[in-house]
């Protein structure tokens, strides 16, 4: 296409940033260990909680102040929801195609960063205060 | 699709593959889109277990109020697809890593890993209900 009457903009200047981001491997593999890393910590996170039905609150919070049980859920929580943000950056690339893409995409990395947080807080609060 | 800023105006849209509405519903297709459905299932559910964790960093009245959330109806029937949904998504993520390592691709293989994802999602499910009951 010849735009050379109608504007000054070169070429590459049309269509710089509209390719590849080149960080598309880095997601697919990030995704990749997070999904491994996940099945022994679904295992560990799902047998803390049935050894916690019996207990009351004291129970619960002296096992959770362990180290062993602390540790499992600080991983499962912040690998999970390391996974949970690439897969709905996925969802979200594959179905929202205009503006509002950015927004979700930030409302994406915000919502879990904060849950992160709050989560990780939580955990060591419990070992800790 | 990023608009791309041209000078002339007389830029159609370009031709789109084919999408969902085109094809048969199959039991491959089913699971993928329960991959997807499970996985935003987790995400909003993770809300919960951040509440429980701050609840138990806090005191027995938090804590009281999150464990008559869970224990009410409504609270079990949520912890109950919680608890489907992660083992629903872990089997399909181990269907995922066999797929990547190159095998189970092929017609009688793939259908079998579709229906053994199914199945032991909710065998799994079951089970774990079953030793909570019996350890409470």
């Amino acid at each position: 296409m010849d735009n050379s009457q109608r504007t000054m903009r070169t070429s590459l200047g049309r269509v710089r940033l509209l390719g590849a981001a080149r960080f598309g491997v880095g997601e697919a593999w990030a995704m990749r260990l997070t999904s491994l890393a996940l099945l022994p910590l679904t295992i560990g996170f799902v047998w803390l909680l049935l050894s916690l039905l019996s207990k009351d609150y004291n129970g619960v919070r002296e096992a959770l102040g362990h180290p062993a049980p602390a540790i499992i859920l600080l991983l499962f929580v912040l690998v999970g929801i390391h996974h949970m943000h690439s897969g709905m950056r996925s969802i979200i690339l594959d179905y929202i195609h205009d503006r509002s893409k950015e927004w979700a995409l930030v409302a994406n990395l915000f919502f879990c960063v904060v849950l992160a947080l709050a989560c990780a807080y939580a955990v060591l609060r419990i070992g800790f205060v | 699709m990023a608009t791309v800023d041209t000078a002339s105006k007389s830029v159609r849209s370009r031709p789109l593959s084919p999408h969902l509405g085109v094809y048969k519903l199959t039991m491959t297709m089913a699971m993928s889109f329960a991959h997807r459905v499970t996985g935003v299932g987790l995400y909003i559910g993770t809300l919960l277990l951040a509440w429980w964790l701050i609840a138990v960093s806090m005191d027995a009245a938090a804590f009281a109020a999150v464990a008559w959330f869970l224990k009410s109806i409504i609270g079990r029937l949520i912890l109950f697809g919680f608890s489907w949904a992660l083992f629903h998504h872990a089997l399909g993520g181990i269907r995922h890593f066999i797929w990547d390592a190159g095998h189970g691709l092929d017609d009688p293989q793939r259908e079998w890993l579709a229906q053994a994802t199914l199945v032991g999602g909710f065998v799994l499910t079951i089970v774990v209900w079953a030793i909570g009951y019996m350890v409470r």
